[in-house]
């Protein structure tokens, strides 16, 4: 795997330690990108700061709190319309963005007053709201405001009220990831342990790392309730803060996205005994084996396995139709996080795409070496590129669709590569069975729309035909394809519902009788 | 024959970095543990010997242990042709191989980093 030098980025030679190829025959010990490192000077970053790492990644899924912001209001840019991890509380934490609105004059005089009547004035807006998160930004850190001290004074004004302080200013750390952390090691150090959440079954779990992305969480719990777990928090997608309060009391903490979370999960286990386990909840054969060992741990694999029997045997049909369509497609896995390695492998395997680019914009080294683990020889590594070298990579490796965020999708749409978004999806969920046939669609769609045929003409100078009709995404994806596959009676596209979660809300679940106490966890 | 068993450890060290996650936790110390607590597990599981699980560690190392060993039984089909006294020579050198790549041959500078 040597390194691999960009033209765009020749001047600045250190950025050639930040991408590699996978060459056959060798492995992670002969080169792995730097990473997570301060941006280079003269290279230009992507990525997002410690305080967006902070709130807007982990923070702000958690859906029954006031996520103030201390901070000029630009701080708060991202609230309902921009993301997508959704509640079942009505959307509670998206509705609503919160800053101190910070100016110039507090920068000089001070904004601990005004902080401290933001958060009164915030909880008298919404009376059923009793708990807060509080987020130094640059420049209320810059100038030393001490909210600890001011969330004290309110907590002791208003003793109905609980604020959790999380001080990650945007120069806490080289990118986001620096703020993940910050995040965590708060939350654990400051509330986990201040409430005792009642437990209701034999088999508990933290599902932690999950941001519930149009609905992902909902439909991994749904699998877990139907195996008869409580899951006692999830951090904090669609998560309670009471409930996360509560995370010493689980038996097993479940993990996705271990950039984001690990750090809480390590923790729980260094200072509770409380097992981490990492699964991936995409990919048919994946998701079973994850389901598959939470059992085992349980010692209630009879009910994963009737789940997996079930849901395979529901959706496997509608996967493959769209993996006949798709193999051999070529694709940029550019998600940013955790995406790159739950999909590396299980696209290719299970949808017959080869991945050709994986990148991460904060990911640290380990990420890389998951990534890379899991994707196939050829593929080109890259950490935090700039827009010239995502330019540069994609008319090297001339991808047939990128899978990333909006910003370096639209930088691909410009170039005429169709994007998915990886981030808040286009119509997710993407977890679970179905989800997996949904991403699949999406992807489908994404590389067969008519419009790219369209959009290859330069209405300058290009003559446009006028004697072609109209072309459906089948008619482009079926041609090469055998009479045996286009008129297979089993195969079929996805038959699920637009909106696949909220019947989710109203499912009842099997009472299983509390039979034994784990007598170890 | 060493050629043969070098072949056959480089396809489990390929099903562990396609399929699992375990083995890449963000510390040295903590890899160390992993690698020891599962492979050692699923060595006596692929040699039908007992494997504890009763405290929440084992039980954890336990359930990775065996959804490693019901991957390499359904894929490896050679598997099935080696006695114990093979099956855990392969597996000791499968450990060795996976030490090397995420612990001692790692890259990753992060490794020995005191704080999470």
């Amino acid at each position: 795997m040597p390194y691999h030098e960009f033209d765009c980025s020749k001047c600045i030679p250190e950025r050639k330690q930040h991408a590699v190829d996978k060459e056959p025959s060798e492995d992670l010990t002969s080169a792995l990108p730097l990473g997570y490192l301060n941006t280079i000077p003269g290279s230009i970053s992507e990525r997002g700061c410690a305080y967006c790492g902070a709130k807007h990644v982990i923070g702000t899924p958690m859906k029954d709190v006031i996520h103030m912001s201390h901070g000029p209001i630009g701080c708060t840019y991202d609230t309902w319309q921009t993301k997508r991890y959704i509640s079942d509380n009505n959307n509670f934490q998206l509705h609503y963005t919160y800053a101190t609105d910070m100016k110039e004059k507090h920068v000089i005089f001070g904004a601990e007053k005004l902080l401290k009547q933001n958060i009164i004035e915030a909880f008298k807006a919404f009376p059923d709201i009793k708990r807060m998160s509080l987020y130094q930004t640059c420049a209320s850190a810059l100038i030393g405001d001490d909210i600890n001290a001011i969330a004290e004074e309110v907590m002791e004004e208003m003793p109905e009220v609980d604020i959790f302080v999380c001080n990650s200013p945007g120069f806490a750390g080289p990118s986001q990831s620096g703020g993940h952390h910050k995040i965590n090691i708060a939350w654990v150090n400051d509330k986990v342990g201040t409430f005792e959440p009642k437990i209701t079954s034999d088999y508990v779990i933290n599902y932690v790392g999950e941001y519930n992305i149009q609905g992902d969480q909902e439909v991994m719990v749904d699998y877990f309730k139907r195996m008869g777990i409580q899951v006692l928090s999830t951090f904090t997608g669609n998560g309670s803060y009471d409930d996360l309060r509560g995370m010493h009391l689980a038996h097993l903490n479940v993990l996705e996205c271990a950039r984001s979370a690990e750090y809480i999960c390590n923790e729980l286990r260094q200072r509770y005994g409380i097992p981490r386990m990492d699964i991936d909840g995409c990919g048919f054969e994946a998701l079973s084996v994850s389901l598959k060992k939470i059992g085992l741990f349980f010692g209630i694999e009879d009910r994963a396995q009737a789940i997996i029997d079930e849901e395979t045997a529901r959706w496997k049909p509608e996967l493959d139709w769209y993996r006949e369509r798709l193999r051999g497609k070529k694709v940029c896995l550019w998600p940013g996080g955790s995406k790159l390695w739950h999909w590396a492998h299980a696209i290719h395997a299970e949808m017959g795409v080869e991945v050709v680019s994986v990148y991460t914009k904060f990911g640290h080294q380990g990420d890389m070496e998951k990534g890379i683990a899991r994707c196939e020889v050829g593929a080109l590594a890259i950490d935090d590129p700039n827009e010239l070298e995502s330019l540069e990579a994609m008319a090297k490796l001339q991808p047939d669709v990128i899978f990333t965020g909006k910003r370096p999708g639209e930088v691909g749409k410009k170039v005429r590569v169709p994007y998915l978004n990886a981030h808040a999806y286009h119509n997710g969920p993407y977890k679970g069975f179905e989800g997996w046939v949904r991403f699949a669609r999406d992807i489908y769609n994404a590389i067969y729309s008519p419009i790219h045929q369209l959009s290859g003409l330069d209405i300058s100078k290009d003559e446009i035909p006028t004697d072609k009709g109209f072309v459906t995404r089948k008619m482009i994806s079926d041609v090469n394809l055998s009479e045996e596959v286009t008129a297979s009676a089993e195969l079929r596209e996805y038959t699920g519902k637009y909106d696949s979660v909220s019947p989710l809300r109203e499912k009842t679940y099997p009472n299983f009788p509390s039979s034994r106490q784990l007598s170890a966890v | 024959m060493e050629d043969m068993m070098k072949d056959q450890i480089e396809q489990l060290v390929n099903y562990i970095m396609k399929n699992c996650l375990w083995q890449f936790n963000s510390r040295a110390w903590d890899r160390e543990k992993q690698n020891e607590g599962i492979l050692t597990k699923t060595t006596q599981l692929l040699c039908d010997e007992p494997a504890e699980h009763e405290t929440p560690v084992d039980r954890y190392y336990w359930a990775e242990a065996k959804c490693l060993t019901e991957g390499f039984q359904s894929q490896y089909l050679w598997l099935a042709a080696l006695d114990k006294m093979e099956i855990k020579a392969l597996m000791q050198g499968l450990k060795d191989r996976i030490d090397y790549l995420t612990i001692t041959g790692s890259l990753n500078a992060e490794l020995k980093d005191p704080n999470y």
